[in-house]
């Protein structure tokens, strides 16, 4: 019995890493730029693919393909940014609603008509293997998948709080206006923050590559999560986002453990109900 | 090697993709000039299934199929009680969303003159089209096997076993690797789960199998760690599975994972695909499934399933090769009623009786429909992969191939 909580435990941490590269990308978009990205989802899906296609044409293990996956995602971010989110950013949230999600259309449709429904796998040679210890069972990928996750965030943490850069960011996030006539140029800081988040979507997508197969609508299972993890965690509060994804992680092994298989997402659920009714702006809000 | 294969295989999808654009264009052109009567010389028959969406893939390919057994027929020399009247494929993309299903049979029904439709193969879009084609009195042939579909209907006919008895032959397979099955079901919480996964516990008793872990989760999940965490905490020593291939590739690969040593079952939907296989390699060896249609079943299949190997590079899959029958059974019901009239093909059906040929083409060889519209002759047959093939285990006298314990 103790077996099996600890061992449900561990495998909510171990996927929560992954929620959280998905989270923290939406929360950095917003709480910088102010929109919601709705193709977040299909950014770790086309991580995903770039992946595959690696590992597939030139043998490349997953791992070492975040090193193609993150800053051609970085690029596309700021690419994005440049010519569609900067043109739509104004008073009225309802174009940039449609545009992020034409773009979550437009992505998984293209994907779609590219490279078919059909599934695709990587297998490496850590793919199946496991560390046991008193009865638990530590699959590698997710290891590896979860530590590199837990870097990844780490440095963006280091890098939000140590560097003029990421300074600015975190001044951008806090009140635009006044960062503006700080001197903070928004542009360029948008751009850097729409980068950041897409490049944690590739890695998410690389890093899912040993243990789960990409197909068009991958990101899909991912970024329902990832929103949850965003609103628990407030708005716009990257370490918040982190903290609720891992908790989302545990939730949902929880529910499947102990409540059923198909009342994962009920137990996480009511997680969000519960913290918006006792802390309606989220676990992250400061107190004031 | 391998990765040539990879390579045309995507390039062959889009080929197959544009393809299937032309053909709904072409369509499209059939439903914009209804003046040109083509009653005499071409009898429509309607095709639904979702080439878009989350079951995509399983759509794309019978609708390979379902032109395949539409240009055999056609070579052939077509229906030749209306004077050698070609069949014409009217393709429809149901998308993989029931809402879409229900407007999309709508209008291949009304933008068409159609004798007959076969489709869907998922139940729950399957459920929604029979329903459609009943109300326009449209003979609907379908591979989907939840038994829902044989009550109150008149204009729903199923070839193929039906759920409940997929469940009977997995409880009887399960005997085949231990005296005392100890069985984990999990399945997702669709109606083709949830009919297949109570007709498993309906007949466990009676098999002698004990059911130690009953299991609905949501289909489309990011981790099967603590659904396996919980089949391996049950103790089972037997583990069917009801599910799409996606989440069938998770499961297996995380059994892998966290070391559990349980023979699997699973099921048919995706298990039974080629790409079970290309996704899951040397863990598929030895796993069993159950499919209501094999490709080394007889002479015939062997015949479509080299021809559909030629053209896809894949073997004709279970709901394809079903796909291949239910095409020439309505070209039998034409050729009978010898006429276009969707309820003369109707009745042609309910008096149908074959046991030679491609409509024959199932396990056990014979096709005759009962009043509730299944085939009174249907049962599945168990397979299991064996060095990258699937094969007929079970029962002994559709077994091609000997069953490997493991």
């Amino acid at each position: 019995m103790v077996t099996t909580l600890v061992q449900a435990v561990i495998n909510g941490l171990l996927i929560g890493g992954i929620y959280a590269l998905v989270s923290i990308g939406v929360t950095l978009i917003f709480g910088v730029v102010k929109i919601v990205n709705f193709a977040q989802g299909e950014f770790v899906m086309i991580g995903m693919y770039i992946t595959y296609f690696l590992s597939n044409q030139f043998g490349i293990d997953p791992l070492f393909s975040l090193l193609v996956s993150m800053p051609v995602l970085f690029v596309t971010g700021m690419l994005i940014q440049h010519f569609l989110i900067r043109r739509v950013l104004g008073e009225n949230d309802m174009p940039q609603i449609f545009l992020t999600f034409a773009l979550s259309l437009l992505l998984m449709n293209v994907t779609l008509l590219l490279f078919t429904a059909n599934y695709r796998t990587v297998h490496t040679w850590y793919s199946d293997e496991s560390i046991f210890f008193a009865g638990l069972s530590i699959p590698v990928a997710k290891l590896i998948a979860f530590t590199v996750a837990m870097c990844l965030s780490g440095i963006l943490w280091l890098f939000l709080h140590r560097t003029d850069l990421g300074k600015a960011m975190r001044a951008a996030s806090q009140n635009r206006e006044v960062a503006m006539l700080m001197g903070i140029n928004p542009n360029w800081v948008f751009a850097v923050a729409l980068g950041i988040a897409l490049a944690l979507a590739g890695a998410a997508g690389s890093l899912l590559m040993p243990f789960y197969p990409a197909y068009p609508m991958a990101g899909q299972v991912f970024v329902l999560m990832a929103f949850v993890a965003v609103v628990l965690g407030t708005l716009g509060n990257v370490v918040g986002a982190f903290v609720a994804s891992l908790m989302m992680g545990v939730a949902e092994s929880l529910g499947i453990q102990f409540v059923g298989a198909d009342s994962g997402l009920i137990v996480v659920f009511m997680l969000l109900l519960l913290t918006l009714a006792f802390r309606p702006s989220g676990l992250g809000a400061r107190r004031s | 090697m391998k990765k040539q294969d990879d390579k045309s295989n995507s390039r062959r999808g889009r080929r197959n993709f544009l393809k299937l654009a032309g053909g709904s264009i072409a369509a499209a052109g059939v439903y914009a000039i209804p003046t040109i009567s083509r009653a005499a010389d071409t009898v429509n028959i309607g095709a639904l299934y979702p080439v878009t969406g989350s079951l995509a893939q399983i759509g794309e390919g019978c609708v390979a199929a379902s032109k395949l057994a539409v240009e055999m027929i056609n070579e052939a020399g077509g229906i030749k009680s209306l004077g050698g009247a070609k069949l014409n494929l009217i393709i429809s993309d149901v998308q993989s969303d029931t809402t879409v299903t229900r407007t999309e049979t709508d209008r291949l029904i009304n933008g068409n003159k159609l004798s007959a439709i076969h489709g869907c193969f998922a139940s729950a879009l399957t459920l929604i089209a029979s329903e459609v084609a009943e109300r326009a009195r449209v003979p609907l042939l379908t591979g989907s096997s939840s038994d829902q579909l044989n009550k109150n209907r008149r204009y729903t006919f199923t070839p193929f076993a039906r759920a409940s008895q997929f469940a009977e032959t997995q409880l009887q397979m399960s005997k085949l690797v231990t005296d005392k099955p100890k069985v984990a079901v999990i399945f997702e919480n669709t109606a083709f789960g949830t009919s297949t996964s109570n007709g498993l516990r309906e007949l466990a008793p009676g098999q002698g199998a004990e059911i130690v872990l009953f299991e609905p989760y949501s289909a489309g999940f990011a981790d099967a760690s603590p659904l396996i965490n919980k089949v391996k905490a049950s103790g089972a020593n037997t583990l069917i599975s009801v599910s799409y291939l996606n989440d069938l590739i998770v499961i297996v690969r995380t059994i892998k994972q966290v070391g559990l040593n349980i023979a699997i079952n699973g099921g048919s939907g995706g298990f039974v695909m080629p790409d079970f296989y290309k996704n899951t390699g040397k863990l598929a060896e030895g796993l069993q499934g159950v499919a209501h249609w094999s490709h080394d079943m007889n002479d015939d299949a062997k015949k479509v399933n080299a021809e559909f190997q030629k053209r896809t590079g894949n073997f004709l899959f279970e709901y394809a090769g079903g796909v291949v029958a239910q095409t020439y059974l309505i070209a039998e019901a034409l050729e009978r009623a010898a006429s276009a009239d969707p309820v003369k093909v109707r009745e042609a059906l309910t008096a149908l009786d074959v046991s030679s040929g491609y409509a024959a083409m199932c396990p056990g060889g014979k096709v005759k429909f009962g009043p509730d519209g299944k085939n009174i002759h249907a049962h599945p047959v168990g397979v299991q992969w064996q060095n990258a093939d699937l094969v007929s285990v079970f029962p002994q006298a559709d077994a091609r191939a000997p069953f490997l314990k493991t």
